[in-house]
């Protein structure tokens, strides 16, 4: 049938609606295409305080105000983290100043391994980009970041064959001797300490002409092993206090609800972007997301408002929900989303988040569908957390936990 | 098995025709264990015949999850990636999942796997499941002759 459909005389070619409608709604599109295209729908306020300025704002001013300031930005996967960093770093363009680096680790280092150390290297590498756009970097800077770069990467010397076992013929070897006091935060490395001081040398001419530096780290929140993040915070972090240079970082949404409270603690400001639709101003925000993007060319308000409801507030789901409905009415031949393409792309949806889920979790979803109990240091429910299959809310001043819309529409009754 | 909309070689192909092929888009296929070589000939075909691109197959165990970079940086010339889940790999999807940026900017992925693993793929990848285009049953053209997904 599709065959016959493509090789017969098109009279009017659908996929001239639907390509640019798809384009403005592609989930993984680039957070800084999106910006540039002018299709992001900035929050009018901090999305758990209404009476507080929206984060990028929050961040903005602090890292105007009180340079060197370490700021963490916690969420669920899909919440928007990248989007308020990257409205952040348009705020923070506003002072001619200002140097900005927005990164996301991930691209420039597997976070697999344990490479603390690797947000210095980066940032000095960065810097020393931007110092030579600007300027005749000093020699100083410039040995710097050749001696930066040969830590970062790796560098082959030559040394004298029997030097290799220079270290057998010692007759003395370093022992530890742990002492009475158990510190804070674990001593920095020798590399860590290291590619700070290279870091702070290639800044250097940076900060003395009164430079705002802030440093957007993304793509930290990636790692499922909250302790990982930990690690690059009492490394590399704790390497850069007092060196006022600004750090804006993406943290994993488990740290939130760390009983240690490592963020709180460890950080000047932490902000956290729960999923949006608790209240009648986030469901506004999440209609205008779509509006933005066109979606009434295609869809009736009510399709956008079954979109918004099922998307749990989860931007990303938002913008998967109503591409999914576009493809289902393109392959249906029509010219407009009708309320079947989107009761079965919430359907899809649904299913994509019932993959995986075993017994336990199911029972602990039907659990709290009925009567509200998420017991969060259960790590089962942290599973489900992370993975998107329940959703955190925040309204009036009440934390509380919801199974996705679109995972409790095809949750099986139990046998 | 969950009910994930049904497609083809052909289905799936004329999906990623809709928006532009340097678009970022990642289809988790699932198919019977049987009809996986049958699959990756019609997606190969169809690729070709319908975008005018090369498909470039590799399977998880040929992949280095210390080097992943790698697999998807000689996957910028136009092509669609066909990453096909032969074998239960956590450190890989580990690696997939932390590195999704970089799988998602590499063109059209599609990430192919029996049910069984895909359930434990998802189950151990958040950030994948969450950046999926879409999650979709396969079979092989002739044993699905009205595509309508």
């Amino acid at each position: 049938m599709e065959r016959d459909a493509q090789t017969s005389t098109v009279a009017f070619d659908r996929r001239q609606v639907y390509r640019p409608f798809l384009e403005r709604l592609n989930p993984i599109a680039s957070h800084r295409d999106l910006v540039d295209r002018d299709l992001i729908i900035p929050r009018d306020h901090d999305p758990r305080d209404a009476g507080q300025p929206p984060i990028h704002v929050a961040f903005a001013n602090s890292a105007e105000l009180n340079p060197g300031t370490q700021m963490a930005l916690v969420g669920g996967i899909g919440s928007g983290k990248t989007t308020e960093m990257l409205l952040t770093q348009r705020i923070l363009g506003r002072h001619s100043d200002a140097v900005n680096i927005f990164v996301d680790l991930a691209d420039h280092t597997d976070l697999n391994e344990t490479n603390s150390g690797a947000i210095l290297a980066m940032a000095g590498m960065q810097l020393y980009s931007r110092l030579k756009k600007a300027d005749n970097p000093s020699p100083k800077a410039k040995s710097a970041y050749t001696k930066l770069r040969e830590l970062a990467f790796g560098t082959t010397q030559w040394v004298p064959a029997d030097d290799q076992y220079y270290d057998e013929q010692r007759d003395f070897v370093e022992v530890e001797v742990p002492g009475v006091m158990k510190l804070r935060f674990p001593a920095l490395r020798r590399k860590v300490k290291e590619l700070k001081e290279l870091l702070v040398s290639i800044a250097s001419p940076l900060l003395e002409k009164g430079a705002q530096i802030t440093l957007l780290i993304d793509g930290l929140d990636r790692l499922i092993r909250a302790e990982r993040f930990r690690e690059f915070a009492e490394q590399d972090l704790r390497a850069l206090r007092g060196t006022k240079m600004t750090i804006i970082i993406s943290a994993p949404l488990l740290l939130w609800y760390d009983k240690s409270r490592f963020l709180q603690d460890y950080f000047d400001l932490v902000k956290h972007i729960p999923a949006a639709a608790a209240g009648r101003q986030d469901l506004s925000f999440l209609r205008q997301i779509l509006e933005r993007r066109a979606a009434l060319e295609l869809m009736d308000r009510k399709e956008v408002t079954t979109i918004v409801k099922y998307s749990g507030g989860v931007l990303r789901d938002l913008l998967t929900l109503t591409r999914s409905a576009a493809e289902y009415a393109y392959r249906d031949d029509q010219d407009s989303i009708g309320r079947n393409h989107v009761q079965a792309a919430v359907r899809q949806l649904g299913n994509r988040y019932l993959v995986g889920l075993g017994r336990t979790h199911r029972t602990r979803l039907r659990r709290l569908a009925k009567n509200d109990q998420f017991p969060i240091e259960d790590s089962t429910a942290r599973e489900l957390i992370v993975n998107r299959q329940v959703l955190e809310y925040f309204d009036r001043g009440r934390e509380f936990f919801v199974v996705h819309p679109a995972l409790t529409k095809v949750l099986p009754k139990p046998a | 098995m969950i009910d994930f909309s049904t497609t083809t070689a052909f289905g799936l192909v004329r999906r990623l025709a809709v928006p532009s092929q340097d678009s970022p888009a990642v289809y988790l296929l699932i198919s019977e264990a049987a009809a996986i070589d049958a699959v990756q000939v019609d997606l190969g075909a169809e690729i070709q015949v319908q975008l005018g691109i090369e498909l470039r197959s590799l399977a998880v165990s040929e992949l280095d999850p210390d080097r992943l970079e790698d697999a998807f940086a000689s996957a910028r010339v136009p092509a669609v990636l066909l990453i096909t889940l032969d074998d239960w790999t956590p450190k890989l999807i580990e690696s997939l999942d932390r590195n999704i940026v970089l799988v998602a900017n590499s063109g059209p992925v599609l990430l192919l796997a029996t049910f069984e693993l895909v359930k434990r793929a998802l189950r151990a990848a958040p950030n994948l499941r969450n950046r999926l285009t879409d999650v979709l049953a396969i079979r092989p053209d002739e044993a699905f002759s009205d595509a309508r997904a």
